[in-house]
């Protein structure tokens, strides 16, 4: 039986970094939301609540990290397609360097290694 | 396609739990978690019970959803469009406050003259928004027609007021 506090911190760590990641699979090529839930989903972990993409991509829309077109789909009615912005791509950036260092950070800790140098004053 | 009950009965309750979003949205979102649930199902290859409750559990509760939406602490501001025919909340200006100098003691110093080139500064500022510019506008032109008329009348003139007829 997983203790529901581990639940609770995954949901929490997620909160964080699932834009990022939602970022992550539009970085390549640009996609529509079903087949990024897709992607994430088969990536574990990440999304528990399919649905909850949505209100992520809205606020990905309007802090203009994607843009979104409407293009016809082969079967079914048109879809929105999202698009990484330049904006998008910084912020991706940023994160990906912050995400490295934070996780070695944490990683080291719980290997029981002892910080070389000061953990983030370098 | 033909709407399950069990997925009208999801999307009644998204919709309920949506009621704080603005009515674009909250559109928006039902529209988008619908066509979800028809690609899933499509993407199942099936449409019965077991694959409806399947694809409905995967979506998570519509609570969630909205909870996702309007984020820790309630409806964020930035989920009302910004008001186009709102500028930018900035204090006052040069502009302005001749504007207003115009307007109000303008109409002493500068009769008829004085007011007029004050509006010309409002229109010109972004301070105001649009219907506050045409409030002005209009108070200005009402109190010159008064003036003009009590001039009219003043001056000894037959100051008959121009009745347009119906016919």
């Amino acid at each position: 039986m997983v203790p529901s506090e581990t639940r609770n911190t995954l949901t929490e760590l997620r909160r964080g970094v699932l834009e990022f990641c939602v970022l992550a699979t539009v970085r390549a090529e640009e996609s529509y939301a079903f087949e990024m839930v897709r992607v994430l989903s088969a990536a574990g972990e990440l999304v528990t609540s399919e649905g909850t993409i949505y209100p992520l991509l809205s606020r990905l829309r309007r802090d203009d990290l994607v843009t979104t077109t409407w293009r016809e789909s082969d079967a079914g009615p048109p879809r929105r397609y999202y698009r990484i912005t330049d904006a998008g791509r910084r912020a991706l950036a940023t994160f990906g360097d912050d995400w490295a260092r934070f996780r070695d950070a944490v990683d080291d800790l719980l290997d029981g290694k002892t910080p070389g140098g000061t953990g983030d004053g370098d | 396609m033909e709407t399950d009950p069990l997925v009208r009965d999801y999307l009644g309750r998204l919709e309920a739990a949506a009621w704080m979003l603005p009515g674009d949205r909250r559109r928006e979102l039902g529209e988008e978690v619908h066509e979800h649930i028809d690609a899933a199902l499509a993407a199942a290859g099936r449409q019965d019970e077991v694959a409806v409750r399947n694809v409905l559990e995967r979506l998570g509760r519509p609570e969630e959803i909205i909870a996702a939406e309007v984020g820790p602490g309630g409806p964020p501001n930035p989920t009302q469009a910004p008001d186009p025919a709102d500028p930018a909340r900035r204090s006052m200006g040069g502009v302005e406050i001749i504007a207003l100098l115009l307007l109000t003691i303008g109409a002493i110093f500068l009769p008829l003259i004085g007011p007029l080139i004050g509006l010309v500064f409002v229109w010109s500022s972004s301070y105001w928004t649009r219907n506050q510019k045409l409030v002005a506008t209009v108070i200005v032109a009402v109190l010159l027609l008064i003036t003009i008329a009590g001039l009219a009348v003043g001056s000894g003139s037959a100051a008959q007021p121009q009745t347009t007829r119906s016919m």
